[in-house]
């Protein structure tokens, strides 16, 4: 059998998954073969990070980005220096993931890359790219800092993995780091979901030798437009939530196989379970004994931790910071000792570990226990309605500004970045106006990232008022630091509607209504660089024209398109009126998805809830709509 | 779950359930139950399908219950897809009003019209309301929900005080006497005939 888990494509044999005769798997043993060869010189001796960013290139990278931050940072300047990424820094964490997502929707494989504290910044894409998936391979490298050499907190990332129920590979050393990121893209892919690479500061900063591997060369995808898997609005979020609660089940049988996780025969009767630094650790101060190697160590391979329970009649679990790994080993119901000695804070070493397991190995060994597997948790699936009944989703109002945009937009050949809020309404039938919606402010970020995959505006972004306000602002100032071309359309309806009209830094108005100052949108753009040109919502020309130049330009620029939330206005309103003789049914008015209007027998009809916005008039080929006279819109 | 009623109600974004709903609920607390409920907002109020639920009883616990002993829906197609919660022999009061959902506009579904039948397969007893109507009467279409309220105290336990009161307690002041006329006119509608509307 062939060692996949040092990929170095060396036979040894293998007996029930135990390597037999050497006492000892391949890894290390026959990389130090290799390297005493001849070829010892050409060897490169690498950081971590380095071998991160050479594995990253060597795995087909197409655009990498992140925030600097100890013990991540190196990464991308590593990066900076090799040929074939587009390389960034950005604004924040947030803005990083989701600009990474976007080069990713758009194709590329993207790695952001962060310290430990940056994915709680990052948090908020981060839970729902688990849901979106990823089309092109996403890995996401948090450096975690044991110790907090320079850090402000010792939390433990892994965690972050098991929330968002994404797979985690951790490398132990510099070969892994550069050999595991090619397995990272490969899972993210094969699996359409995000990848957690976590590596800590003795990984990251730590030096090894690094026998580089061939390229791996692939065909990439394109941009593929799918409304209902990368816009998370409930009805398709639920359905993603399914799907990514049965691909958890499925990378559990994938950690299962993986040649990353490997069970290492030892010659006395303690076992040890470990991954990251923590195994390079337990590795030198019990050389005898068996080892659990967690590459892949989210989701938890169980049957392995159950082997290496056959094989020993004492396992401890050595990892640093949280029982990440020993919680669920003990909710197999099985025997563990780990957090009682091993130290809960700081870094561990070898003389740590060993004084911290010496110690219990003069107690008795625990009584064998049958393990109780997890069975496979219950799913729900989409409930079907006992009556076949026509759904009624939520739709944007009559009169709603944002249908006159969208009227406009839906023409044109971009794709449409979305966010959180009425709008978002845009993406479902009849509109179908809108590609994307992950979460606050990620609009701009995702256009980002297919913008500098394509070289050119070949999507647009569309924020409202206060999503804008709301982390909108750090991805625009990050597209002008980094020469991103692209459109943003703030549709500003002054106000926060789709919770209830509340106020934000744009209106200026207070809980209790009371108001303040209000900031301005194109003067805030325009103090960071961006043009930015405001326009009536319901001004049709005026909207076409200016997402026309835009795109044509292929330079950064923001469009605000004004007009107040129509349930502001309270009326009363002129109502569209139908020439009977002159409408064709064409079905173009009825297209724009308006509660308002109705395909009649004949003719279409309006219906008493219509505030006379006009947007239909702009459409209908036929002139068969009109408002009364001397009625301009409202 | 004995001795616990569970009212659902059920309309479309933007029609006042969750003022019936509150209306309802402070009801039964001065009816001197205990009351626990249940709304839905956000993205949902946009227009699209909403229940709100109102349960009351000697001890409630959970504020939400898949099955109604009561539904009171203030749209047709609303009504006939809340039959679905309804518990057999439940009453269904609703809104004769008809809002059609996008498909319909688009002429790609039809409304449908088969909720006496489905009723009947259900043995609901079905208390049709021209909700609409009776608020225009009483001086805005808006007070339909209140309205069709009104309709739907036969087939609750409450004294016609406890309503009065929470009406006032719900309702904000400028609206409160038209939303009063609008629910006596509702009650008025709905009284029980010789034929009986019997719980």
């Amino acid at each position: 059998m062939t060692c996949a888990a040092c990929c170095m494509g060396v036979e040894f044999a293998v007996a029930a998954g135990f390597p037999a005769g050497r006492g000892r798997t391949c890894r290390y043993n026959q990389r130090v073969d290799r390297i005493s060869g001849s070829s010892v010189e050409r060897v490169p001796f690498l950081s971590g990070n380095e071998a991160i960013a050479r594995g990253a290139v060597r795995a087909g990278l197409g655009f990498a980005c992140g925030y600097p931050g100890t013990p991540s940072t190196e990464i991308v300047e590593e990066l900076a220096r090799l040929e074939g990424p587009v390389v960034e820094w950005c604004i924040n964490e947030k803005v990083a993931l989701e600009t990474g997502a976007g080069a990713a929707l758009a194709g590329a494989r993207a790695m952001v890359t962060m310290k430990h504290v940056g994915l709680n910044v990052a948090a908020d894409p981060f839970m729902t790219l688990a849901l979106t998936g990823v089309n092109g391979g996403l890995v996401v490298v948090s450096a975690d800092d044991p110790g907090m050499h320079s850090s402000q907190n010792e939390q433990d990332n892994r965690h972050f993995a098991a929330f968002a129920k994404v797979p985690m590979l951790e490398p132990s050393d510099s070969q892994e780091a550069y050999d595991f990121v090619a397995w990272a893209f490969d899972l993210s892919e094969e699996f359409d979901t995000p990848v957690l690479l976590r590596s800590t500061t003795r990984v990251s900063h730590g030096r090894g030798r690094v026998v580089p591997r061939a390229p791996v060369t692939a065909e990439r995808p394109g941009y593929v437009k799918d409304i209902a898997k990368y816009v998370m609005v409930p009805e398709y979020a639920r359905e993603r939530n399914r799907l990514m609660l049965a691909r958890l089940e499925r990378l559990r049988r994938r950690s299962e196989e993986s040649p990353l996780n490997v069970l290492e025969a030892g010659t006395t009767d303690i076992g040890i379970i470990a991954s990251g630094a923590a195994y390079t650790y337990a590795r030198e101060a019990f050389p005898k004994a068996w080892f659990l190697k967690l590459g892949m160590s989210h989701p938890l391979p169980y049957g392995k931790v159950v082997r290496l329970y056959e094989s020993v009649s004492r396992v401890f679990v050595v990892e640093e910071l949280d029982p990440f790994i020993e919680d669920q080993v003990r909710a197999l119901g099985l025997p563990v000792v780990g957090k009682e000695v091993i130290p809960s804070n700081g870094e561990l070493d070898q003389e740590v570990v060993f004084d911290a397991l010496e110690p219990v190995l003069k107690r008795k060994p625990p009584r064998r226990r049958r393990p109780v597997l997890p069975p496979a948790p219950v799913i729900v699936p989409a409930p079907r309605p006992a009556d076949d009944l026509p759904v009624r989703p939520p739709v944007l109002c009559p009169g709603c500004p944002h249908r006159a945009v969208y009227a406009m937009l839906r023409r044109e050949k971009v794709a449409v970045m979305g966010d959180i809020g009425c709008y978002t309404l845009g993406a479902l039938p009849p509109l179908l106006s809108l590609e994307s919606c992950v979460c606050m402010g990620a609009s701009i970020g995702l256009m980002s990232g297919i913008n500098r995959r394509m070289g050119r505006t070949a999507a647009v972004a569309v924020i409202g008022d206060s999503t804008f306000f709301h982390s909108g602002v750090t991805p625009l100032i990050d597209a002008r630091y980094n020469e991103t071309p692209g459109l943003v359309i703030v549709l500003d309806n002054r106000t926060t509607a789709m919770t209830g009209h509340q106020g934000h830094p744009g209106t200026g108005i207070h809980p209790d209504r009371s108001s303040g100052p209000a900031l301005d949108i194109e003067q805030l753009c325009r103090g960071i660089g961006v043009p930015a040109q405001t326009v009536d919502a319901f001004d049709e020309p005026a909207v076409r024209t200016a997402i026309r130049d835009a795109v044509a330009a292929n330079d950064l620029r923001v469009l605000i398109a004004l007009a107040p939330c129509i349930l502001m206005d309270k009326g009363p309103h002129e109502q569209v009126l139908v020439d009977d003789d002159r409408c064709n049914l064409c079905g173009l008015c009825i297209e724009l998805g308006c509660p308002a209007l109705v395909a009649g027998d004949d003719a279409v009809e309006i219906l008493s809830d219509c505030t006379g916005c006009g947007v239909c008039l702009a459409v209908c080929a036929r002139g068969a709509l009109s408002l009364p006279e001397g009625g301009e819109g409202s | 779950m004995s001795g616990t009623t569970t009212v659902s109600l059920a309309g479309v974004g933007g029609q006042g359930i969750i003022l019936a709903a509150a209306i309802l609920a402070q009801t039964a607390m001065a009816a001197g139950y205990d009351v626990k409920a249940s709304e839905v907002k956000g993205m949902a109020q946009r227009g699209g399908s909403v229940v709100s639920t109102v349960r009351f009883g000697k001890e409630v616990w959970s504020p939400v219950s898949p099955r109604a002993d009561l539904v009171i829906a203030t749209e047709a197609l609303e009504g006939r897809r809340a039959l679905a919660l309804l518990a057999d022999k439940g009453t269904l009061v609703y809104a004769t009003t008809v809002i059609a959902p996008g498909s319909v506009l688009r002429r790609e579904r039809d409304y449908p019209d088969d909720l006496a039948q489905a009723a009947r397969a259900r043995l609901v007893q079905l208390v049709p309301v021209d909700a609409e109507g009776l608020a225009r009467e009483a001086g805005s279409v808006r007070a339909a929900n209140v309205a069709l309220l009104g309709a739907a105290t036969h087939v609750l336990p409450f004294a016609a005080g406890a309503w009065d009161d929470a009406l006032e307690l719900a309702v904000p002041a400028k609206i409160l006497e038209l939303n009063r006329r609008a629910f006596a006119l509702g009650r008025a509608a709905a009284a029980p005939t010789e034929e009986g509307l019997s719980q």
